[in-house]
């Protein structure tokens, strides 16, 4: 097979669990998959507390750490909009949201922002996943996070609107990256205002 | 008409996305007729009772590899849209994009180019520049194969700036970054009244009309029909031999009745030209020096293991004492990181590969592990090179001959100490020894 991030050919390990159980196949070599780092730091909600969204989220689960090769990953993906990459994570995010119950929620991107990237890097990484999700929300503002500082992040009104009737049940939230976590709890909030009874979040990395 | 457009332009094949013009600039210019669209990928589909295949060619990088294709819903389309993965760093070209090319009177320079070069050509080089002048009068392909450090820059000069007066468009194409950003000053005070742009990964934006284009071989995926004259220098490094849209690249960038030049020290079949004119000699007039087999049996479960194989740490230790630089030249990344000892090393990915390579140009580190990332370009006075491994598959004959050729560039050390440690002999490296012996007796 070809590894879809340095081109190389490689043979995929094989291994007892790839013969016997359904596993997705790798789309890396070793090596390059070798070079991202599992996200050790833990998330505190400090930032939160006395804010309307203190409580909004019950818990934040990232996966890798935003290291030099994952900076160079989410620009190929997101940028240069290389869309196959989005199979590079598909085997770690399944396992990710086997472990957890809920509605599957993605964060979504506002429709004009999605005509210029031609895709949504975050529905991508969860179809390459074959995670099953709902669109529940739509965002109101086409003005990107990034270039916001925290405290502004924070100030502006809620990001998303929710465009369907929301049960008393488990959401997961999904994001590509968690970052100052204002996206993750204004999205969160919405959830809950609507009557949902535990708001998780699972982000691809933890920026 | 924008002029700057029209200079811009002429000769390339831009994705319409990425200009650095506004948009109102490039529709007024489409409607008028100036500049033409194609697609960003072409496909074709191909069915009858047993089968359907479809085939993608990409319109910028011309590149065919089904596994360099992906599809995808297309949100600005709404379709399925196929893109091309190959040259996607300069920007994605799909189904749904578009690419601009300059439909009109091309655009032209006003510049009278001088010639300020007071150099002198050895005869044997002064030979080899006539013959390839005189090709390139006839507009004939021509070939110069040349051994490593016999002064090939030199011998274009002539030639180019034959084609400059003429009014004719010019392209020296290299497969790497590096030859570029070397050969660029000296292009500069030679031809001092001549607009040359020297293009490469992350190049900065460069302004007017260029008669002279310096040009990584990749960044030729951006040029249609644009140059009456190409040379292709190093036209045996990697990747240009092994990539067959770099190839298709360079004939796409040049004018149909265009004659494409090559330079090389390992012609390889392919290449096939009209004229050829061959340098044996090393500027400086002496034999190029001979590697020497040494086997070293069982060295990469040694290395694994922690040890540097006792032949190997012997040869290190010489250099050491004596003072003498040197280069290890290793078969992968991983055998160089795992490499014991605190030599410094450098591959492809090594983000101050230069600053290592001028610390041991210096003396500061009396050696450098290396990948073949080092294995042409490089001069280090009175370096002495081994390789280990020499016969694993990614040290063909011709890159092995450019590791040799390393060795007693300069007139003061005009010798060295070439040595090639192995498991086994391979036929690329007898070919290799081969041919450095061939030239010496010629």
């Amino acid at each position: 097979m070809t590894c879809l991030i340095c081109g190389t050919l490689y043979q995929p390990s094989a291994t007892w669990s790839r013969l016997f159980i359904y596993e997705l196949d790798s789309s890396t070599c070793k090596r390059c998959f070798a070079k991202f780092e599992i996200s050790k730091s833990t998330i505190d909600f400090t930032d939160f507390l006395g804010t309307p969204y203190e409580g909004a989220v019950d818990s934040v689960f990232c996966l890798y750490s935003y290291n030099e090769p994952m900076k160079e990953y989410l620009h190929q993906y997101k940028f240069l909009q290389d869309v196959a990459l989005a199979k590079v994570f598909s085997g770690k995010l399944q396992q990710a949201f086997q472990r957890k119950e809920g509605i599957v929620v993605p964060i979504p991107m506002h429709p004009e922002k999605l005509k210029l990237r031609t895709f949504s890097q975050v529905d991508k990484l969860l179809n390459a996943a074959q995670v099953p999700f709902q669109q529940l929300l739509t965002k109101t503002t086409s003005d990107s996070q990034g270039k916001k500082t925290k405290k502004e992040r924070l100030e502006t009104t809620n990001l998303f609107e929710v465009i369907s009737t929301i049960e008393a049940a488990n959401y997961i939230l999904f994001d590509d990256i968690y970052t100052t976590g204002a996206t993750i709890h204004h999205a969160a909030k919405i959830l809950k205002d609507a009557g949902a009874k535990r708001v998780d979040a699972i982000t691809l990395i933890k920026g | 008409m924008n002029k700057q457009l029209q200079q811009f332009l002429t000769g390339r094949i831009w994705l319409r996305e990425h200009t650095p013009f506004p948009r109102e600039v490039i529709d007024a210019h489409i409607d008028s007729g100036h500049i033409h669209l194609k697609p960003g990928v072409l496909t074709k589909s191909d069915s009858n009772l047993f089968w359907q295949s479809k085939m993608n060619t990409c319109n910028r990088c011309h590149n065919t590899n089904p596994s360099l294709f992906h599809s995808f819903n297309c949100a600005r389309c709404n379709k399925i849209c196929t893109y091309c993965r190959h040259c996607i760093r300069m920007g994605r070209v799909s189904s749904c994009s578009e690419l601009l090319l300059w439909d009109k009177q091309h655009a032209r320079s006003a510049n009278a180019h001088v010639f300020a070069w007071s150099g002198q050509l050895t005869p044997l080089q002064q030979k080899a520049s006539e013959e390839l002048l005189a090709s390139v009068e006839q507009n004939q392909s021509h070939l110069i194969h040349a051994v490593c450090g016999a002064g090939k820059t030199e011998l274009l000069f002539q030639a180019i700036f034959a084609c400059l007066q003429a009014g004719k468009r010019v392209c020296i194409a290299a497969p790497r970054t590096d030859v570029i950003l070397e050969l660029f000053p000296r292009f500069q005070k030679v031809f001092p009244n001549t607009t040359i742009h020297a293009l490469y990964g992350g190049s900065p934006d460069q302004h007017g009309f260029p008669e002279l284009v310096l040009a990584t071989t990749h960044q030729l995926y951006r040029f249609e029909h644009a140059f009456d004259v190409v040379f292709v220098d190093e036209a045996d490094a990697f990747p240009y031999y092994a990539d067959e849209t770099l190839q298709k690249a360079v004939t796409k960038a040049a004018k149909q009745e265009a004659a494409l030049h090559y330079v090389t020290a390992t012609p390889t079949k392919s290449l096939k030209t009209t004229n050829q004119s061959i340098l044996t000699r090393r500027y400086h007039g002496h034999d190029l020096p001979v590697p020497k087999f040494v086997s070293l049996w069982g060295y990469a479960r040694q290395l694994k293991k922690g040890k540097i194989p006792l032949k190997l740490q012997t040869w290190i230790n010489g250099k050491i004492e004596t003072n003498t630089p040197f280069l290890i030249f290793l078969p992968t990344i991983e055998m160089l990181e795992n490499f014991p000892g605190e030599l410094p090393r450098v591959h492809a990915e090594h983000p101050d590969r230069k600053e290592l390579v001028m610390q041991l140009r210096e003396k500061k580190t009396p050696g450098l592990l290396t990948t073949t990332i080092l294995e042409r370009g490089v001069t280090i006075e009175n370096v002495h090179v081994a390789v280990v491994g020499a016969e694993q598959p990614i040290f063909t004959s011709s890159a092995l001959i450019q590791i040799s050729g390393r060795v007693g560039r300069s007139a003061q050390y005009p010798d060295g100490d070439i040595t090639y440690f192995h498991h086994g002999i391979s036929r690329e490296m007898d070919k290799a020894q081969d041919a450095i012996e061939g030239w010496n007796h010629s």
